[in-house]
């Protein structure tokens, strides 16, 4: 009894169970294209207002946190306002999914969503990392994630997902399904669920039978049985075997297991001498894998919306601030999306692009919905989120943060960015594991996210923040501002830090604050530099 | 009646924080001791604010203490051991023989004894009773502390909301604020007493300290505007409350207690730290932890229990004096929980094991009806006989009695999260 009732109720909307691909825009829309024509509808239709388009500064800041995981470097900044404004969107958004920065941020996104809690692993993220390179469809980086070859190095960091989690048969089944398929079905194990009719015992534990059969090995090695079922007890108190079943109700049928008890003793050993010695080697393939049926059904033209819904979804959702079907694990008739139309094309157009994660992404960031102002100055409140009248001002991920601080308190000549700079990638790998220390201070931001004061305490006092950001030494931003009068060097740091210009008034109150202490241009300028690194326009993505 | 004494609902809670907030701002910067602060304001508030202002600190005892060496001893039975039990200046109430201090104090102490919380496993065990439920995949439940927290701290306090002391190994869960955010995460003591980044770096003159602060709100300020933001606004907030922890640090220095003071507490660090708690308590703070480890005694439990209960019956009941004579127990619960308690049976090492069908736990002071005992245990201490509870309930006890509505929801994005697990009750018999 540890259901939580989801009270969303959008009045006026189809289900977006019920909407037929039919009525949709054509295929060949752009992406974008699309996303614009359905967010305005819902505001037409609603008559809300909606923020204007921000800057292009901000923009791009915006593009960097959200593509390249970090800030824009002031090389970049410089390159972006050479472009022609109509040019600039385009030009910026394909530079940066170009730029070896995407693939290590895509990384680091799926990192913390699949695995968060620190049971990731240096494989696992050389796995994603090389699939995010090679921008490798979803569906197949989903295939290889649950059916882990153990033997082929090209994906064994991929097995980590199941292996953290192949002993707690609960935590694989729950997860997968709030993961993947954007179903929280963790109410259905006691008893059918309560408000949501799509959710029953027979779902939860036909989808922890796909998974029942795991099991890890001494030399941690994933491993599954060729036999063993689940049975659960109903409410009514029955004890009942469970159907391998999906979630859209689709069971498989398995061949009859015509096993003897010498065979089934012979397996027991066999599992138990590999889960207690070493140097056993690979755990033998079943003659049926129910983990292979289950991706097999997953992906099924049937039953494959759940798969592509929900990554659309979680990407949209971190994108944008806000799923379109919100909480992004509570997708079920109960909880309809706020523009289902929308969410149909999308998931329709993943499928008919092979699963292409950045075509996604580069549609979304260059919506028009992507690209508003997130303050509000129209009149009245500002709408509510789910309607995207308004950009979302974001927390940044800790990872985000720890190398938005390196690049933005280096001395900004040493660092081109995402230009034509062959160096650059080995150069962003190299800050990345530099940053990693930091960030495993920070809190991953999640739904409500509030900073805690020891964030603040940290950046307040900690002699970290002090050497490595705020050094007096070539290399650092701090020596490339002290020696400039405050009508060059507070320009320069708003625009290395902030990527913007300083308005009249900051101007004025920052070049007053290094006049008060032009005894002392050193301790004056770092306090300088510490207020805009740790100012809420550098810890937000806005 | 249940002491409730804020409803819970929005409108008390912001004119409070309201109340709250002015008192800070019209105060020093700088100045870390709220009980002072209180009584700033106009008498008839500041006594209001008083009776508000609850605290908890709560006895964390790792590794699962006896129920039958503690607070429900079963003399004369083959479970019983070999310490008698001794009867209270409560009629008709008995404890184990180990607390003799505590059994003549027990006019403020409520004890449970009914707690069947199934899960006597360290890791599930500590987990169910930090949240008061069981784990659930995709919503981190926060803990006790980050509740309490949560509830009874202020958004612009110039003292931690929460802090958690170590012991060792056993001791050192840090716990978790779950989805309540890193907001409400324990301050958490684990190599000394100073806490971290408490003190300002020396290269740094105390002027540019408070100086580059001011440039900071001033860039902060102006991107507040037009962002309505909770997240937003909690990043101030956290810059905010900067100084007013920095000056909280003597809070942790016990030096500043007198000679005397500190050796009715005694030189162990669970004395040392029970003494903390209570200057952080008096200073406002609205949550303390306090670890100490190595309840579990699979085997000499009793050698074990008699070093360690009689530890806490000392410490303990100098805690409670000290909070009465300073006029602060009625408004501070004391507890005592650990993740489950230990078996009736008796295993060939004279140890007792894990066992979370039929233990106890106590509550002292705020809010509690002292002297109260609930639930029953059958003759061995096998199985509760009357009164089973679960974590749930023993929760949703102790935010009843510190004044908070356990029927309240917290709202997570779209989802409302009972404060307490879903259907579970406060029990009324031992709350005053």
């Amino acid at each position: 009894m540890r259901c939580l009732p989801i009270l969303i109720v959008v009045a006026g909307l189809a289900s977006p169970w019920n909407a037929a691909a039919g009525d949709l825009l054509p295929a060949d829309s752009t992406v974008e294209g699309a996303i614009d024509h359905y967010i305005r509808a819902t505001l037409v239709e609603r008559q809300l207002a909606a923020a204007p388009r921000a800057d292009g500064q901000t923009l791009l800041r915006r593009w960097s946190l959200d593509l390249a995981g970090r800030v824009p470097t002031l090389a970049e900044s410089e390159a972006f306002q050479a472009l022609s404004p109509s040019e600039r969107p385009v030009a910026t958004v394909d530079r940066l999914l170009a730029s070896p920065d995407a693939a290590f941020h895509l990384r680091n996104e799926l990192d913390v969503l699949l695995l968060p809690d620190g049971k990731s692993s240096d494989e696992w993220r050389q796995y994603l990392l090389r699939a995010c390179q090679e921008n490798r469809p979803w569906d197949r980086m989903f295939s290889e994630m649950l059916i882990g070859k153990e033997d082929d190095p090209a994906v064994r960091g991929a097995t980590q997902y199941l292996r953290s989690r192949a002993t707690e048969l609960d935590d694989v089944t729950n997860e997968t399904s709030r993961l993947f398929f954007g179903v929280a079905i963790s109410c259905a194990k006691c008893h059918d669920h309560p408000l949501v009719d799509d959710w029953k015992q027979d779902h939860y534990f036909g989808l922890a039978s796909f998974f029942n059969r795991l099991y890890v090995t001494r030399s941690r090695h994933v491993g599954e049985r060729a036999s063993g079922d689940v049975k659960f007890k109903t409410t009514a108190g029955l004890e009942k075997p469970a159907k391998v079943m999906f979630l859209t109700g689709t069971v498989v049928d398995e061949p009859a297991l015509d096993r003897t008890a010498e065979q089934n003793k012979a397996e027991d050993e066999l599992v138990r001498n590999l889960q207690q010695k070493d140097d056993q080697g690979l755990p033998p393939e079943p003659e049926f894998s129910r983990l292979r049926q289950l991706v097999d059904v997953a992906l099924r033209d049937e039953n494959q919306r759940f798969f592509a819904r929900s990554i659309v979804n979680r990407i949209w959702d971190r994108l944008m601030g806000r799923g379109l079907v919100h909480p992004v694990d509570q997708m079920h008739s109960e909880n309809p999306a706020s523009h289902p139309e929308l969410l149909d094309w999308l998931e329709r157009d993943l499928v008919t692009h092979g699963y292409d994660l950045r075509r996604l992404i580069r549609g979304i960031v260059l919506s028009e919905a992507y690209a508003r102002e997130s303050v509000w100055q129209g009149e009245g409140d500002a709408p509510d989120p789910e309607w995207f009248a308004v950009a979302a001002t974001r927390p940044l991920t800790p990872r985000q943060l720890s190398l938005s601080l390196q690049i933005a308190a280096m001395n900004p000549r040493d660092v081109a960015g995402a230009q034509a700079d062959p160096t650059w990638g080995p150069r962003r790998q190299q800050l990345e594991n530099q940053s990693f220390g930091l960030a495993r201070e920070l809190e991953l931001p999640g739904e409500n996210f509030q900073v805690g004061v020891s964030e603040a305490l940290l950046f307040t006092n900690s002699q970290r923040i002090q050497n490595e950001y705020l050094r007096d030494s070539g290399d650092r931003l701090v020596s490339q501002l002290k020696g400039l009068p405050p009508g060059e060097s507070v320009p320069l740091a708003f625009r290395v830090v902030l990527a913007r210009q300083p308005d009249a008034a900051e101007q004025a109150a920052f070049a007053q604050y290094l006049h008060d202490r032009a005894d002392r241009p050193v301790p004056a300028t770092q306090q300088l530099v510490w207020a805009l690194l740790t100012s809420p326009e550098f810890r937000f993505n806005h | 009646m249940a002491r409730n004494w804020f409803c819970g609902s929005n409108d008390h809670r912001v004119s409070r924080r309201g109340f709250l907030g002015t008192a800070a701002t019209a105060s020093a910067l700088g100045a870390a001791d709220m009980t002072t602060l209180d009584l700033l304001q106009s008498p008839a508030l500041a006594a209001e604010v008083k009776q508000q202002q609850k605290h908890v600190i709560l006895l964390w005892l790792a590794g699962g203490p006896s129920q039958l060496e503690t607070w429900d001893p079963k003399p004369g039975r083959p479970t019983g051991g070999p310490f008698r039990a001794i009867p209270t200046n409560v009629p008709g109430v008995q404890i184990s023989e180990l607390m003799p201090k505590l059994a003549q104090r027990m006019q403020h102490t409520a004890v449970i004894r009914s707690l069947n919380t199934r899960n006597a496993d360290h890791g599930g065990g500590a987990a169910m009773m930090e949240t008061g439920r069981a784990v659930e995949q995709g919503l981190p439940y926060p803990d006790l502390g980050a509740m309490i927290a949560n509830e009874l701290g202020r958004a612009d306090s110039q003292v931690p909301d929460y802090v958690s002391m170590y012991t060792s190994t056993e001791g050192r869960r840090k716990g978790t604020s779950g989805f309540l955010g890193s907001r409400y995460a324990p301050m958490f003591l684990t190599e000394q007493m100073v806490p971290e980044n408490i003190r300002k770096l020396e290269q740094l003159s105390e002027l540019d300290h408070v100086q580059r602060s001011d440039l900071r709100a001033f860039l902060a300020n102006r991107f507040v505007e037009g962002r309505n933001s909770s997240s937003v606004s909690s990043h101030n907030q956290a810059y905010q409350r900067v100084r007013g922890i920095m000056a909280s640090e003597k809070l942790f220095d016990i030096e500043q207690e007198p000679l005397e003071m500190r050796a009715k507490y005694g030189p162990t660090q669970f004395g040392e730290q029970c003494l903390i708690a209570r200057r952080l308590v008096q200073a406002g703070v609205p949550f303390v932890k306090v670890a100490r480890a190595w309840w579990d005694s699979h085997g000499q439990n009793f050698e074990t229990h008699l070093e360690l209960v009689t530890e806490l019956d000392h410490v303990m009941s100098t805690l409670i004096d000290d909070l009465q004579d300073r006029g602060l127990l009625e408004h501070t619960l004391i507890i005592t929980l650990g993740e489950f308690g230990r078996t009736p049976g008796i295993n060939s090492s004279l140890g007792r094991d894990h066992f979370a069908s039929a233990w106890s736990s106590s509550l002292t002071g705020c809010g509690v009806k002292g002297g109260a005992v609930y639930g029953k245990t059958d003759a061995d201490g096998q199985t509760v006989i009357d009164g089973e509870i679960k974590a749930g309930e023993l929760f949703a006890t102790i935010f009843e009695a510190v004044g908070i509505d356990s029927k309240k929801e917290y709202q997570i994005g779209a989802r409302p999260v009972p404060i307490v697990d879903f259907g579970a009750k406060p029990i009324r018999e031992v709350l005053a």
